[in-house]
């Protein structure tokens, strides 16, 4: 009698708990547990900061990527950050700087007076673009800046080539002889000032 | 007796195959260390492209803008059913990049031809191409850049300060439609191009700078020339 009572609170025992199990699996599924942060950003609004008018006529663009690195001695290990820049020198005409009578017209001929082709704005590096190649140690805004200046004269010294400003003028002329002709002009002489 | 032998060759074998594994290792570093040596200094330039083009910039915008960024670490999930959502004591980093860009309106001139100009007696009439828009520079003000790191957590690394800084260049370039950029450039191109044509000989109430048609903020998704 006793060993059929046992046996009796066994098997009850046994389906509680299978019970039990069952309850937990369908009152936690779908459960998770995540540990981390967001990598999400919060912005404020884009702020004008300012709008103007301006002539400038761009005929050779050079777009550069350039690979900077800085290394910092350490007693025990060297420190070292490479960052890749991006930016587009742009060359060609500011039109806000040609002089009364830069441009005459006698029958059908155009004479063209332009200033020197030159590079249209210093601000040319996209800076938001930049790309984290390999960074090792603790780094400061400051040493940013310094790698941002020399991606800066890098990009100057690669596309601001005598060469470059010449294909730049080259082309210039070219374009803008084939305004003239579509305007009607048969002769066309374009000269740019020292 | 061959036993022996075998097992003589056996240790010699290792041995030696530790030494040359060794003499290898050693081997690699020296090659580490050259390598080192010549990335100390400035590293050649990628890629250059050189493009001829025809591009009549008449309108630029400064803008600016603050990147932040949150960074506090969190117990999230759910527990029977139920939502939580944990911030961890001691475990903040909090960071704020000021942002400066510039953006610019432009004609391109690179396809104008005679079927750009019409012209009655003393009249002229210049159909321009559709005003383009980009992002021409962008700048980091690193002097200003602030930071709030708790002890418990690391700087914020270079790789996620370059991710923060792309998602804030590509909120700017989300936020041009609503500045009207086009329009400018529509009226500016005007201001280069009548002084020009007076100075040919035309009178400025003769002279007659047109567009396809206006441009609006929806027209500015297919006017955008942003480069990723």
């Amino acid at each position: 009698m006793m060993t059929k009572i046992k046996i009796g609170i066994g098997i009850a025992v046994v389906a509680l708990i299978a019970a039990a199990l069952l309850w937990l699996k369908s009152a936690t599924k779908g459960d998770y547990v995540d540990f981390g942060a967001e990598d999400a950003i919060e912005v404020t609004p884009t702020q004008i900061q300012s709008m103007k008018a301006i002539g400038e006529w761009e005929f050779l663009s050079v777009s550069a990527e350039e690979l900077v690195d800085t290394v910092r001695k350490g007693l025990f290990k060297d420190d070292e950050l490479v960052r890749i820049y991006y930016g587009t020198l742009r060359l060609g005409l500011n039109m806000h700087q040609v002089e009364p009578g830069w441009i005459i017209v006698q029958g059908d001929t155009v004479t063209m007076t332009l200033p020197k082709i030159g590079l249209l704005d210093k601000d040319f590096i996209d800076e938001g673009r930049t790309k984290s190649f390999y960074e090792s140690g603790s780094w400061k805004p400051e040493d940013r800046e310094v790698l941002y200046k020399k991606a800066y004269r890098q990009m100057l010294a690669h596309g601001l080539t005598p060469e470059n400003l010449q294909a730049a003028e080259a082309n210039a002329s070219q374009q803008l002889r084939n305004m003239m002709q579509s305007m009607g002009y048969a002769n066309v002489k374009i000269t740019f000032k020292e | 007796m061959k036993r022996i032998i075998a097992l003589v060759i056996v240790v010699i074998l290792v041995i030696a195959g530790l030494f040359c594994c060794d003499w290898h290792l050693q081997s690699n570093d020296e090659d580490g260390k050259d390598t080192l040596y010549q990335a100390v200094d400035t590293l050649p330039m990628l890629i250059m492209q050189v493009q001829k083009c025809s591009k009549l910039y008449t309108a630029e915008y400064r803008v600016h803008k603050i990147i932040t960024h949150d960074d506090a670490l969190r117990l999230k999930g759910s527990f029977l059913q139920r939502q939580f959502n944990i911030k961890m004591p001691l475990a903040d980093r909090k960071i704020a990049i000021p942002m400066d860009a510039k953006l610019k309106a432009y004609i391109d001139f690179t396809q104008f031809s005679e079927k750009n100009i019409e012209r009655q007696g003393d009249k002229i009439t210049i159909l321009l191409p559709d005003p383009q828009v980009t992002m021409t520079s962008s700048k980091i003000d690193q002097k200003n850049v602030r930071q709030y790191v708790a002890l418990t957590r690391a700087q914020f690394s270079d790789a996620e300060l370059s991710s923060y800084q792309q998602q804030g260049r590509a909120s700017i370039i989300e936020s041009i439609p609503r500045m009207g950029i086009l329009e400018q450039a529509q009226a500016n191109a005007a201001k280069v191009l009548v002084p020009m044509l007076a100075e040919m000989g035309y009178k400025e109430e003769n002279i007659t700078i047109a567009f396809r048609r206006s441009y609006g903020p929806k027209d500015i998704q297919s006017l955008l020339k942003i480069e990723d």
